[in-house]
């Protein structure tokens, strides 16, 4: 008596299942086409960035996520970090960054794309895009030295 | 077969063109020259991966980059 009607509420809560995992997956779906189509030219700006780094900076870029280039003018070396403003920094002689240079292209580019841009300028004509970058410090000016005062002993 | 790549919002916009197709490549110098006047720089590639800026069409370079005018940010 009570097997058909078990049968029966398993065979519907299969169903119910069934259904509830297509509905996840079709949601699953539209998510990613979203989330691929939001993403693309980002991708598109890496992909292109990538086709023109040397294979020591590609490397760089893979590995920190910045690369470094030589001006050509100056000789001096520079870090180009991921992003799409105030992202280079002039290196010392230590590697350390000392100065911050910040210039970009006049119109909306994805940040690939910045990075390239910025990098052909430095390589190819540094003094033109430092002409007109806007330059600002890399390090935290240091604490004012307060002189210690002595406390008078009773 | 050669590639103009232009820099804009979506990432890149590429145009592909056959070297030895005569208007291919007149079609190629007016974009070349449009985005010149519109203060974009070229960037071209030699065969060993060295990149120079160039200000005049050059029919024979396989792949040129073109991106907009930098400024102050």
């Amino acid at each position: 008596m009570w097997v058909p009607t078990l049968s029966a509420a398993t065979r519907r809560l299969w169903h119910f299942l069934l259904d509830r995992v297509r509905e996840v997956q079709a949601r699953r779906a539209r998510y990613w086409e979203r989330y691929v189509s939001n993403c693309e030219p980002e991708a598109r700006g890496l992909k292109l960035l990538r086709e023109w780094l040397s294979p020591e900076q590609r490397a760089q870029f893979d590995a920190e996520r910045y690369f470094d280039v030589i001006g050509c003018h100056s000789g001096k070396r520079y870090r180009i970090r991921y992003g799409s403003s105030a992202n280079v920094d002039e290196l010392d002689d230590a590697g350390v960054p000392r100065t911050g240079w910040c210039f970009v292209p006049n119109a909306y580019l994805v940040a690939g794309d910045v990075m390239l841009a910025q990098k052909i300028a430095l390589e190819t004509n540094e003094r033109a895009a430092l002409a007109v970058a806007n330059r600002f410090p890399r390090t935290l000016p240091s604490a004012p030295a307060f002189t210690m005062v002595r406390s008078r002993g009773f | 077969m050669a590639i103009q790549i232009v820099m804009d919002h979506s990432g890149d916009t590429r145009h592909h063109f056959d070297t030895d197709d005569v208007e291919a490549v007149a079609a190629a110098e007016r974009r070349f020259n449009e985005l010149m006047f519109a203060g974009f720089t070229a960037a071209i590639r030699n065969a060993s991966g060295d990149t120079m800026v160039t200000r005049a069409f050059d029919p024979t370079a396989k792949e040129t980059l073109f991106y907009p005018r930098l400024v102050g940010g």
